[in-house]
This record gives structure tokens, C-alpha cells and sequence, in this order.
């Protein structure tokens, strides 16, 4: 018999906030254990829960991004269940009203084009984090993750491979990415993915017995897991290997395998109520449209724009939109210095430079692309050395520069149009080196370069190269 | 007799707040096992507004584990009781003469009851006019900080110092809605007949009052008030489900009392809460938990938010014709400390008269022994009226 | 309310009663079970809950980042911390 595989998939994406979702503790990733943590989310009596805005605007995007319904009236409720990453001992979450409903997310395969549905998305708050000491055989506590701002997204159970899976995952994280509502880190735990998964004969619309994975947190792993997981549902099927019952397993990345993880007889029992310190959030035409506005172009219209009547190779449009933000600077750019290769240039080379350099991604390019565009312009017109243009663009890392040619004034980075001081650093060198000019005219041209060097150093780098060059021959060839 | 958990300096304008109430200077128990000697890293809102108005905190009255209970009997530190009769620790200050007033977390009707058998005053204000920050969430649906005094004016004035909008209180009301203004003379109370169960004393009580109003020119009338015989039942259901919620938090992991008696998480969990909760702490989470079931959620929780609704619409109706529900607090003058320890649930049964205001965050002011209740926002009309009393 | 109902809820809330203490509670479910039955005649299928008794709306605030705690302030009264982590017993996936 064939079988075909029916998978759903929650994923859970931080948002990307400043503060948690109901205290004003930092979100951001990466602080001491628990750094980022008050007596609200340390779970001390007290503190009542107050909901950050940004919160919903973001889970409002989010939904905008996946064609869903925003539910205009959202409400807020309480899971209870044990666990030690859980000060409260409950998490607040949306389980009667979410904020988005009956979305779609559009896919490409190797079999062609597919949409999968969105059942709804809802805004909750992360548990802590679990560090298993082997020294003093105890587990440590750290809530700096308690209470940062999560949506979890759930599929309808529409996906049928693991192909679409991660076509669907990718498609969802460039989404995400784009209208700036979560970084969508795998490897920090800021996007995160259930996967329920059953198999069924082909054409049946019975489900069979499904079983869930939880906290997956790589691509590739979601790949083998969805795979040994459709195979050994089809061998308990096929030759009777097992019995499949409804339960959560862990994958082992490592191994390879999954396992049926021990669960308590009282788990899943998790006593919803509405949270009665929340009142609901209601979202009018104003707050809505407000929104609606900030949403971007989605990446694939950016890169035809770019591609077409921009002029970009197929590979600079790639690049660029690969990132909201070089996207965002790219195109700020261009608008001041108008030529869209230049400007493409400048960041998939240069600005990618200095983010390598200080181990950043592309993601987090924070510069004014205003500026930039003044940079570009000014190299464009000779005004600013290539060279000397570089050291700005470093600046500019370091703080917003508003005027850029008022700054290469106040520093020294304007290209002297004096041919008459560039004479006379150019006879100077000359003067300085008379074994190099010997070499230059005995025909080694590596000589030269050494004189235009020493030359350019000395105008510090405001010099026109070419005519830097011109000037340097036609005094070599005075002697 | 446990009056206090701690008691501080006594200087000038001395209020007592009871153990449900945070203060970073003394520690706040809840009466409970689970957080003997909890120092809290913040204050109440409430007692940061009373300290700016000049008001010293003198101690920290014994209460009920989490104000459950029916008058503090069942304290981790022992009753406030006298020859066996409970007192109620926070109107026993009061009675003592410590404190000029009270300031306590009304869950479950003890502050009104103490203050009915003690003849003191007391108001439990609109829902949502005085900041719940910094108080133990016990049932956050219906909990409110009250006043207890010897006279109305000393609980005007406190009240006054108490109310205002919160930031940090997310049901907090508007600055405009939170104040305490001028009131118009009563001209229409109507008495719960319903709720005339008491025995013949406290009947008679209520009977003193209604002959003052009438004195006083207001008309009196007698309704059947049944919808308010659903209050009971509906709150308990509603309390005990956040309460469960709520006492989650106390596990023995980041503070409070932990069992030495464990090997594993489970155990940990398991023992410190056995270990450190009373029994009727343990059995509302119990109760509670199962009106959260799968099985029961909408048959019996949802059904109590529903049942809500209709008490409150019923008391919208009544309030659009009388300034003031007149009723008893308790059906007895007098609780013995034996009483309560034979039946455990005595606090359920004397709901019957607190949980209508519970449930529905109406004002309740407690004069002579019996309770006037009114509209929202009707806090100064009942304050006047008790002034005429 | 039977025997195993009851001590199921006892796992899923992590606290144990003693047997009187359970013939307690089941007699007091039963009590309230029966009181209950009032709700139950009161037809609200057209009702809706209440949740807030002052209802509001948008309470809401900025995205603003604050520390007001330090760790050691939050960690002083816990019963077992080390480098800075609540400590507990080690758990077995």
C-alpha cells in the first residue's frame, strides 16, 4: 500500500522586542544567567502583568505577513503545568482569541507551487532555560528567556514531505525576517518548531496516529527527523514492527533516532482560564492600518524591482534581498547617489566587510543609508578617495554621520583638485628616490607603484589617482 | 492572642496592614507555612500611597492562609482568638487601639466579617479605585484592598489616601473614576430578603439599621434578591480556580519554604507544597483545578463567568431604583475557634453574604454589624450613608 | 468526585492529602456539587461571561527596557542557588 505523510507544524518565533512581554525586563539575547529577570518573571508574588505594545504590533505583522484574519478583540490566558523553566508555574498565552487567524503561506517545491494554511498565531511568553550540571548532578535555572515575547504559529496539517516542510519553514523565516518581527535564529533558539506528523493511506481523509516532536531547532534536523519518523510509522504499519500511540518524542540529532519521551499520566491537562489582570487588547481601524503601512514589499517583488528597472544582476538583487536591512540601506542609497550598482556595490562588498569584521550579520547592518548614498556620490564626482571613502563607511559604523561631506571636510578626506601641491609632493618623491625612477625607466613598472605609493601617502589619499599618475610620468619623464 | 506576624514602630498616624500586603521592611506571610519570613524586594502600591500621606506602617496583622478562610482561624501562626471566640487580627488592632486603620486584602468576606462582629466600620471599595499591586494574588477577578475603622471619617480618610489609578495594576480605573467625591443623601434602600438567614441577633442588627434609614427619611423596602443566593456557589468556583493558579507559583524552588525531604523534582515540588499548605489552601486548589478541567470547564467554570453576568446585570437593575442593597455580613454574632476547626468550610457557607459583592466588585461598606452595598462607583454615597447611621 | 479523580488532582497540582483530609474534600465536592445545581437552572446560553467586573481596554504599555533587581537581590531567599542559577534537583528527560 502507499502511504502519504500528513504533517502539521507550530513554530514558535521570538519577537523582536526590547522588553518582555509583561515586565520591562530586557529581551535581549545573550545576557548572564538570569540578568534579564525581576520578581514578576522569577515568579514572586506581587507584580501584575502589563502587556507591551509592541508586542501586538509585531504579532499584528506577523499576521499581515501570513495572509491571516487579525482577530480585532484579543484576549489573554493561563496554562498551568509544572516545570522548573516555568516560575509561575503557568504561562500567559492567547487560547480563546488569538490575534490571527485562517492565514496562508505560499511554498515552492520540486513539485511545483502549493499553499499551506495557517490555522492560527498566537502571542504567549518563552519559559526559561535548563542547564544540566554534571558536577553537582543538579539542574540550574536561568529565567532571563521567561516572559520574552513568542508567537507560535500553527499549520494546518497541509505539508506532506519534508521538502515542504522546509520550503515552508524557510519561506515563513524570510517572511518574518523581512517585516522585522523576529531575527528567527535556529541556533539561538529564537525560532523554534513542533512537528506533529502521521501517515495514512494514499487518499484516505482518516488521520492516523500522530506523534509530535518538540523544540526541533535546525533545519537539517527537521529533514531526518521528519524522514525516520515517516519511516518507522510506515514499518509499524507495513510489518506490524510497533504499535503506534499519540505521543511526543524526542529527536536525537546525534544518534539519529527519536524516542518516546516519559510523560506524566496528569500532562497535557493544562487548565486554560482567561487571565483576569489582562484586559482584552482591542484593535481599531487606526491601529490596524497603522500597521498595515509598515509592512514591506515582500523580498521576491524587491528583487524584480532590482533586477529590472534598477539594472542589478541577478546575483547583487540575491544578495541584497537576502536582508530587510541591506535592503532598507540599499535603497536609501540609491535615492541620494541614483546609481543602483554603485550602491550595491558599496554594501554586498564593503559593508559586508566591516560586518565580518565585527562577526555581525547582514541583518544587523545599522547604518544610514542616506548617508551612505552621500558617500557614494561624493566618490562619484572624485570629491572623496576611494580609499578615504572606506575609512568613512567605518564611521559610519561607529555613529550616524547626517552630512557626509561636511565631515570629509572637518577630516581632511576631500580630493585635492591642486595640481601644483600634488607637484610638489611628486617632485619631492622623485627627489627621495632616485634608485625607483632609475627602475621605472628601465622598464619596471612595479617601480612606479612604489612612487605613487609613497606619493598618495603623503596627500593622504586626497588625490585624484589618475591624475596623480599622469603627474608622476610626466615628471619622471622631465628627468 | 496573634495579632501581629510583625509589628513595627508606632509613630503618630498608625495603620496595620494585613500579611497579604507587601512590605520590604517586615516580612508578608500570607499566613501561610510557605512564606514564613518572605522578604518582599518591593512594596504595595498601597503602601507606598499611605506612607506619602503621612501614615506609618506599625505591624503586619495575622491573617487566614491566602484570606481564605472565615476570620484567620487557619494562620500558619496560630488564630487571633480570645477565650476561643476568632477576632480577626487586622480589626483587632483596630480594637485595640495600635491602629487608627486597617488596610487588608478582602478575598473571601473575613475583613467585613471582622469588622461586623468587632461594631467597627468597614469599606470595601469599587474594584479597580484602589492599586492591587503588590498584594498576594489570591483570586485577581474579584480581590480588593479594603479599610477597616473605628468611624466613617477615619476610613474616608485612608481611603482617600488609598485610592487613585496604578500604572502597574493593569485593572486599575482612571485617575477620574478612582476618586472619592461628594454624594448625594440616599433616598431608596432596598433590603435582600434573600439574604435574611441570619440568626435573630444579627437580624436585628440589620433591623437597627433599616429603622435609622427610615429615621433618616430614606424608604426602605424589602426584595427577594434571589439572584444574589447564586453568589455563593459562582465565587467559590471562580476563587478557588484562580487561587490554584495563583499558589502554583509557591513550589520550594525560588524562594520560600523547601522540604528537606526530596530526591527528585516531583518530590520537591510534592512535599514543600504538602508540607507548607494548610488544609483549606490544598483543598480550594484542588476544588479549583477541577472546575478548570477539560471535562468541566464550561459545565461549571465558564458557567460561574456566565452566572457572573447575570448577578451583576441583576444588580444594575436593583441600583437603577435603590441607592443601597441592605444585608447581614455573617449569620452569627460570634465564631468560636472550634467551631471552624469541626467544619472546615465555614467561610464557604458564610459566603453567602460577601460573594455577591465579591463577585461582582461592588462597593460594600460594613457599619453597625450589617452591610450596605451599592453601584460601582457609589463608594462616596455609601460612605455618606454610613455617616448618617 | 471518586477516590482516583481525587488523586489525580493531587499529582497535577504536586500536593498530598491525607485520607481524612480526602474524605473531607469529597464530602465538601459533594456539598458543592449540590450547590452548584442552583447555577445550573439559570439559563445563560445567552449570556456571556464575565471575566472583568470593570472592564477596560488596551492596557498597554511601551516597549521599554528597565532593571530594578539585581540577580543576587532575586536569588537571596532562594533555598538552593549556585553561580547565579536557581538550583534544583537534576531532571531526567
Amino acid at each position: 500500500m502507499k502511504y502519504e505523510t500528513v504533517i502539521g507544524l507550530e513554530v514558535h518565533v521570538e519577537l523582536a522586542t526590547k522588553s518582555k512581554i509583561f515586565c520591562s525586563c530586557s529581551a535581549e539575547f545573550g545576557a548572564e544567567q538570569n540578568d534579564h529577570v525581576c520578581p514578576a518573571c522569577s515568579g514572586m508574588p506581587g507584580m501584575l502583568p502589563i502587556v507591551n505594545k509592541r508586542v501586538v504590533d509585531l504579532g499584528m505583522t506577523a499576521g499581515m505577513m501570513l495572509n491571516c484574519d487579525i482577530n480585532r478583540v484579543t484576549t489573554f490566558d493561563k496554562k498551568s503545568y509544572y516545570y522548573p523553566d516555568l516560575p509561575n508555574a503557568y504561562q500567559t498565552t492567547q487560547w480563546f482569541s488569538p490575534i490571527c487567524v485562517n492565514g496562508r503561506v505560499d511554498i515552492e517545491t520540486s513539485k511545483g507551487p502549493k499553499s499551506i494554511r495557517i490555522k492560527q498565531i498566537h502571542m504567549e511568553e518563552d519559559a526559561g532555560k535548563l542547564v544540566h550540571d554534571d558536577w553537582s548532578d543538579t539542574t540550574l535555572v536561568d529565567f532571563n528567556r521567561t516572559s520574552v515575547p513568542l508567537i507560535e504559529i500553527v499549520s494546518q496539517p497541509d505539508i506532506s514531505s519534508a521538502e515542504e516542510a522546509i520550503a515552508y519553514l524557510e519561506r515563513l523565516r524570510d517572511l518574518l525576517r523581512f517585516a522585522k518581527v523576529s531575527d528567527c535564529r535556529w541556533e539561538q533558539g529564537s525560532m523554534r518548531c513542533d512537528v506533529n506528523l502521521s501517515i495514512r493511506p494514499e487518499g484516505s481523509d482518516v488521520l492516523g496516529v500522530r506523534t509530535e516532536m518538540k523544540n526541533m531547532n535546525s533545519l537539517s534536523a527537521i529533514t531526518r527527523a521528519i524522514k525516520y519518523e515517516v519511516a518507522r510509522h510506515t514499518r509499524a504499519l507495513e510489518k506490524g514492527t510497533e504499535e503506534l500511540v499519540q505521543e511526543t518524542r524526542r529527536w536525537d540529532d546525534n544518534e539519529g533516532k527519536s524516542y518516546a519521551m516519559r510523560t506524566k499520566e496528569t500532562a497535557g491537562d493544562y487548565r486554560y482560564f482567561p487571565d483576569p489582570n489582562i484586559m482584552p487588547v482591542v484593535i481599531d481601524d487606526e491601529w490596524f492600518s497603522r500597521i498595515e503601512k509598515t509592512l514591506p514589499e515582500l523580498p521576491e517583488v524587491k528583487r524584480e524591482k532590482y533586477t529590472g528597472e534598477m539594472g542589478l544582476s541577478e546575483y547583487d538583487a540575491d544578495q541584497l534581498v537576502s536582508s530587510r536591512a541591506l535592503c532598507d540601506v540599499f535603497e536609501d542609497a540609491v535615492s541620494v547617489c541614483g546609481s543602483a550598482k554603485e550602491a550595491a556595490n558599496w554594501i554586498i562588498t564593503d559593508c559586508m566587510q566591516v560586518l565580518n569584521k565585527k562577526k555581525m550579520t547582514a541583518d544587523m547592518l545599522d547604518i544610514n543609508g542616506t548617508s551612505l548614498g552621500q558617500l557614494i556620490k561624493l566618490v562619484s564626482e572624485d570629491k572623496v578617495s576611494r580609499g578615504n571613502a572606506k575609512r568613512i563607511l567605518a564611521a559610519m559604523f561607529e555613529g550616524e554621520i547626517a552630512d557626509v561631506e561636511a565631515y570629509a571636510k572637518e577630516y581632511g578626506f576631500i580630493v585635492s583638485n591642486d595640481t601644483s601641491a600634488i607637484e610638489n609632493i611628486v617632485k619631492e618623491a622623485i627627489a627621495a628616490d632616485p634608485k625607483s625612477v632609475a627602475d621605472f625607466k628601465a622598464g619596471k613598472e612595479k617601480a612606479l607603484m612604489a612612487l605613487f605609493g609613497k606619493c598618495m601617502k603623503q596627500l593622504k589619499g586626497n588625490a585624484n589617482p589618475q591624475v596623480l599618475r599622469e603627474i608622476l610620468i610626466a615628471e619622471i619623464n622631465k628627468i | 492572642m496573634k495579632v501581629y506576624i510583625t509589628k513595627s514602630e508606632a509613630t503618630g498616624k498608625n495603620i496595620v496592614v494585613d500579611d497579604m500586603i507587601l512590605t520590604t521592611d517586615m516580612p508578608t506571610t500570607a499566613g501561610s507555612k510557605m512564606l514564613d519570613g518572605y522578604m518582599s524586594l518591593f512594596e504595595a502600591q498601597a503602601v507606598t500611597a499611605l506612607k506619602e500621606n503621612g501614615y506609618t506602617i506599625c505591624g503586619k496583622a495575622n491573617t487566614g492562609e491566602f484570606n481564605l478562610d472565615l476570620l484567620g482561624e487557619t494562620s500558619h501562626f496560630g488564630p487571633c482568638e480570645e477565650n476561643g471566640v476568632l477576632k480577626g487580627a487586622a480589626a483587632q488592632t483596630v480594637k485595640m487601639g495600635d491602629a487608627m486603620a486597617a488596610v487588608t486584602l478582602e478575598v473571601n468576606g473575613s475583613s467585613a466579617r471582622a469588622a461586623a462582629l468587632a461594631g467597627l466600620v468597614m469599606m470595601k471599595p469599587t474594584y479597580g479605585t484602589v492599586s492591587r499591586f503588590g498584594t498576594i494574588p489570591a483570586a485577581c477577578s474579584g480581590e480588593t484592598v479594603c479599610v477597616t475603622a473605628a468611624d466613617v471619617d477615619t476610613v474616608k480618610e485612608v481611603l482617600t489616601a488609598l485610592k487613585g489609578h496604578d500604572d502597574k495594576d493593569g485593572t486599575s480605573l482612571p485617575q477620574e473614576k478612582c476618586v472619592l467625591g461628594q454624594a448625594m443623601p440616599a433616598k431608596k434602600v432596598a433590603v435582600a430578603k434573600s439574604l435574611l438567614t441570619a440568626d435573630a441577633d444579627t437580624l436585628a442588627k440589620v433591623e437597627a439599621v433599616k429603622a435609622k434609614l427610615i429615621a433618616n427619611g430614606v424608604e426602605v423596602v424589602e426584595i427577594e434578591a434571589e439572584q444574589l443566593l447564586l453568589a455563593k456557589s459562582a465565587w467559590n468556583i471562580l476563587m478557588s480556580a484562580e487561587l490554584c493558579n495563583n499558589v502554583s507559583k509557591y513550589d520550594g524552588v525560588k524562594y520560600g519554604y523547601r522540604t528537606p525531604n526530596y530526591t527528585n523534582i516531583d518530590e520537591l515540588y510534592t512535599n514543600s507544597r504538602t508540607e507548607a499548605f494548610g488544609y483549606l489552601t490544598k483543598s480550594t486548589v484542588l476544588f479549583g483545578s477541577e472546575t478548570l478541567s477539560e471535562a468541566n470547564y464550561f459545565k461549571v467554570y465558564d458557567k460561574a463567568q456566565r452566572i457572573r453576568r447575570v448577578i451583576s446585570e441583576y444588580l444594575t437593575a436593583v441600583f437603577a431604583e435603590y441607592d443601597a442593597i441592605l444585608a447581614p455580613v455573617c449569620s452569627k454574632t460570634e465564631y468560636t475557634v472550634e467551631e471552624t476547626a469541626a467544619n472546615k468550610y465555614m467561610a464557604y457557607e458564610e459566603s453567602t453574604y460577601t460573594a455577591p459583592s465579591m463577585i461582582t466588585g461592588i462597593p460594600v461598606v460594613v457599619t453597625g454589624g450589617v452591610q450596605l452595598m451599592g453601584a460601582p462607583l457609589s463608594d462616596a454615597a455609601l460612605l455618606a450613608m454610613a455617616e448618617t447611621l | 468526585m471518586d477516590i482516583k479523580t481525587l488523586s489525580r488532582l493531587q499529582k497535577l497540582n504536586q500536593l498530598n492529602l491525607t485520607e481524612t483530609e480526602e474524605n473531607e474534600l469529597m464530602a465538601f465536592f459533594e456539598k458543592a456539587e449540590k450547590d452548584a445545581e442552583i447555577l445550573a437552572s439559570v439559563d445563560t446560553e445567552n449570556v456571556e461571561r464575565m471575566v472583568y467586573v470593570m472592564p477596560m481596554t488596551n492596557i498597554i504599555r511601551e516597549d521599554i527596557a528597565k532593571k530594578v533587581f539585581t540577580r543576587d537581590q532575586l536569588q537571596e531567599q532562594a533555598p538552593e542557588a549556585m553561580d547565579g542559577y536557581w538550583q534544583v534537583p537534576r531532571l531526567v528527560e
